[in-house]
């Protein structure tokens, strides 16, 4: 195979993602920081204004900060795998002609959705803290370092999506039915107080749990995270990685006789 | 000995059967957990291969021989079943039409793209840009979709990046029958540069011309296995001539039965040689054809002795009545003629060489005895025969043109 600079090459998948996902719109990457805005100003009034949400307790934030430092990680995560699952399928065309390491196809789609995603995040942060103060800006650099481990955890299950997608056709389908199921299974749109006890301690078995908690106490100072669970988060986060790279890898030279 | 760019042993490639979805997951547990799996089509068995720096190797085949998948193998698209290859240095390939080029993209962003798969950086791109869309010279169609482009177009846009990176190896697909005219000379024209320079070259075409000017070496693979490996006319040959035999029509021979009939062909020969085995001939060299006739009733045969090419076209033939000739008597109820030609003008190619006995007035034919004849020769003249010839200074004047 050829020597191959991955990383001219991924650059140049991400500008292509980039693109694609925003040329055809009038307004261009403006779209990228203008759809969160106005996504936020939907959930306030929906949530705030309509179902008159409120977070329990004393000094308690206000609903929509944290709706918000949850979902747009959220957000991210899931995006991230969707789209990267049928990556491989998309890009049959290029794989049948061209050698090229095709996890970087999967690394370059991860990638800008999480790029997209985090600049909306930061942007909608800044908004709030101006607009309602709620939010500890000085915890956005706890809040970004988060993001490591969670685009781990992406990358990872997107890898072996991506690989065994090019096999089972039916699991972009599939995991577009699983992925609202495993927000709903982490405390993303209620506390995870609000919950009967006898329920509570489940909770923490989604993967997302922790990142949901992880980011209101670095943002809000809601609630609490144990470091024992940072460093389940983190090891988890790198063997779900491991094994993506393993059955990404094993079943990477099949790809051609199944695509 | 020049440095070994590909090395191929006992290379091959078997796709799996897939009917079913539950096939794509039975296929995707056994390749997870176990490694084995079992039904498969193969498409390519047992290929030795070796290409050597500054080679040129021609891929000859009928459609589904398995030519693109060897290709897909050597740069590295497809994974081996079986065997292994090995490929030093920058590979250039140009599979098929597209080269994974996205529709959706301007000729340009393609161009980024494709230099950036074949490792160029962003700095080096720039440098060799106007270069590629110089040599591409499809107008104002480089900032157009690719969607838009006529297939021309879109070999023109692959051939011109590969042209730039003057790669090691280059592997090309039957890329050349979609250009035109022009572009096709400028790509054989590259390709000569790029050989005359030291390239190497692995070029997959159904067109004989281009294998034959532009490769010394050939390969020819016939249902996924080399059938033949060599000198590029030889090779190239003995694939026209496989194909002239399988186009041939298939004539029921009446199974005749030769003790009954007036006359019948008890044996020929070629060059003395009463064999089945094709006779080998270098183009120019003279050609004897001996044959015995078995007369029922003693009476005096003519005989008709034909050249055809190999499916089956008339090249020649000449009977004893037509020259005024008799065969000769050398037994009872037996004769023999021989034919001899000097100078056989047949071009290089398989030829098949036919006795026919005929009743004494040439008219009726009675039985068909026929020996294969193989012209061998590096000439690229078209046709069945070298007519003879000769140029000679041109016409004064106008007078060529009246």
């Amino acid at each position: 195979m050829n020597a191959m600079p991955p990383a001219t090459l991924t650059l140049r998948f991400l500008q292509r993602e980039f693109r694609e996902r925003f040329t055809g719109s009038l307004s261009g990457s403006a779209w990228a920081l203008l759809q969160p805005l106005i996504q936020l100003g939907v959930y306030s009034f929906v949530f705030v204004h309509v179902f008159k949400a409120r977070i329990p307790g004393a000094d308690a934030p206000g609903y929509v900060p944290f709706l918000v430092t949850a979902l747009w990680p959220w957000n991210a995560f899931s995006e991230a795998i969707l789209r990267s699952t049928s990556v491989i399928q998309n890009n049959a065309a290029l794989i049948g002609k061209v050698a090229l390491p095709r996890e970087i196809l999967v690394l370059a789609s991860v990638c800008t959705s999480f790029a997209v995603h985090i600049a909306g995040f930061v942007a909608i942060l800044l908004v709030l803290r101006v607009g309602t103060g709620d939010i500890a800006i000085r915890g956005l650099p706890i809040a970004l370092l988060l993001y490591v481990p969670l685009f781990a955890l992406a990358l990872g299950i997107s890898l072996a999506c991506a690989a065994v997608q090019v096999f089972v056709r039916d699991l972009a389908q599939l995991l577009g039915q699983l992925l609202p199921l495993m927000m709903f299974g982490a405390p993303v749109f209620y506390d995870r107080a609000l919950l009967p006890p006898a329920v509570q301690p489940w909770l923490s078995l989604n993967p997302f749990t922790f990142y949901a908690d992880a980011f209101r106490v670095a943002l809000l100072h809601h609630g609490s995270v144990e470091w024992q669970s940072v460093a389940v988060a983190v090891v988890v986060a790198a063997l779900v990685l491991a094994a993506g790279i393993v059955v990404f890898r094993r079943l990477d030279a099949h790809f051609e006789d199944f695509l | 000995m020049s440095e070994l760019l590909v090395e191929a042993r006992g290379l091959g490639k078997a796709y799996p059967k897939v009917h079913r979805s539950s096939d794509r997951l039975r296929a995707l547990g056994r390749l997870l957990f176990s490694g084995g799996d079992a039904d498969r089509i193969s498409v390519l068995r047992d290929v030795d291969l070796d290409v050597r720096r500054g080679e040129s190797l021609g891929l000859i085949g009928a459609n589904g021989a398995g030519k693109s998948t060897l290709l897909k193998l050597i740069t590295g698209v497809l994974t081996p079943s079986t065997g292994s290859v090995r490929v030093r240095g920058q590979v250039g390939a140009l599979l098929e039409l597209g080269a994974g080029f996205h529709p959706e993209y301007s000729g340009r962003d393609n161009i980024a793209m494709a230099a950036a798969l074949h490792g160029l950086d962003g700095a080096e791109l720039r440098r060799r840009l106007p270069e590629i869309i110089a040599f591409a010279d499809i107008g104002h169609y480089i900032d157009e979709p690719v969607k838009h482009y006529s297939s021309g177009m879109v070999v023109r846009l692959g051939f011109a990046v590969i042209a730039s990176l003057k790669p090691d190896l280059l592997v090309t697909d039957e890329v050349l029958a979609v250009g035109d005219e022009s572009f096709q000379k400028k790509c054989v024209r590259w390709m000569q540069d790029y050989l005359d320079d030291g390239g190497t070259l692995i070029l997959v075409s159904h067109s004989m011309y281009h294998i034959q000017k532009l490769c010394r070496h050939a390969c020819w693979l016939r249902d996924g296995e080399v059938a033949m490996a060599g000198d590029v006319f030889d090779v190239t040959q003995a694939y026209l001539a496989w194909h002239e035999r399988k186009s041939a029509p298939q004539e029921a021979q009446p199974a005749v039965d030769r003790h009954n009939v007036e006359f019948s062909v008890l044996g020929m020969s070629l060059d003395g040689r009463s064999g089945e085995q094709p006779l080998l001939l270098d183009f120019g060299a003279p050609l004897r054809v001996d044959c015995r006739i078995r007369s029922r009733d003693d009476r005096v045969p003519s005989v008709a002795i034909g050249v055809t090419r190999a499916d089956g076209t008339p090249v020649y033939g000449v009977s004893t009545d037509m020259d005024g000739r008799t065969p000769q008597r050398v037994g009872t109820g037996e004769y023999a003629c021989s034919l001899a030609f000097d100078a056989l003008p047949l071009l290089p190619g398989s030829y098949t060489v036919r006795v026919h006995p005929l009743d004494p007035e040439g008219v009726r034919v009675f039985d068909t005895m026929e020996r294969t004849l193989t012209v061998r020769g590096a000439t690229r003249e078209f046709g069945l025969v070298r007519l003879a010839h000769r140029w000679g200074a041109p016409l004064a004047g106008d007078a060529a043109h009246e």
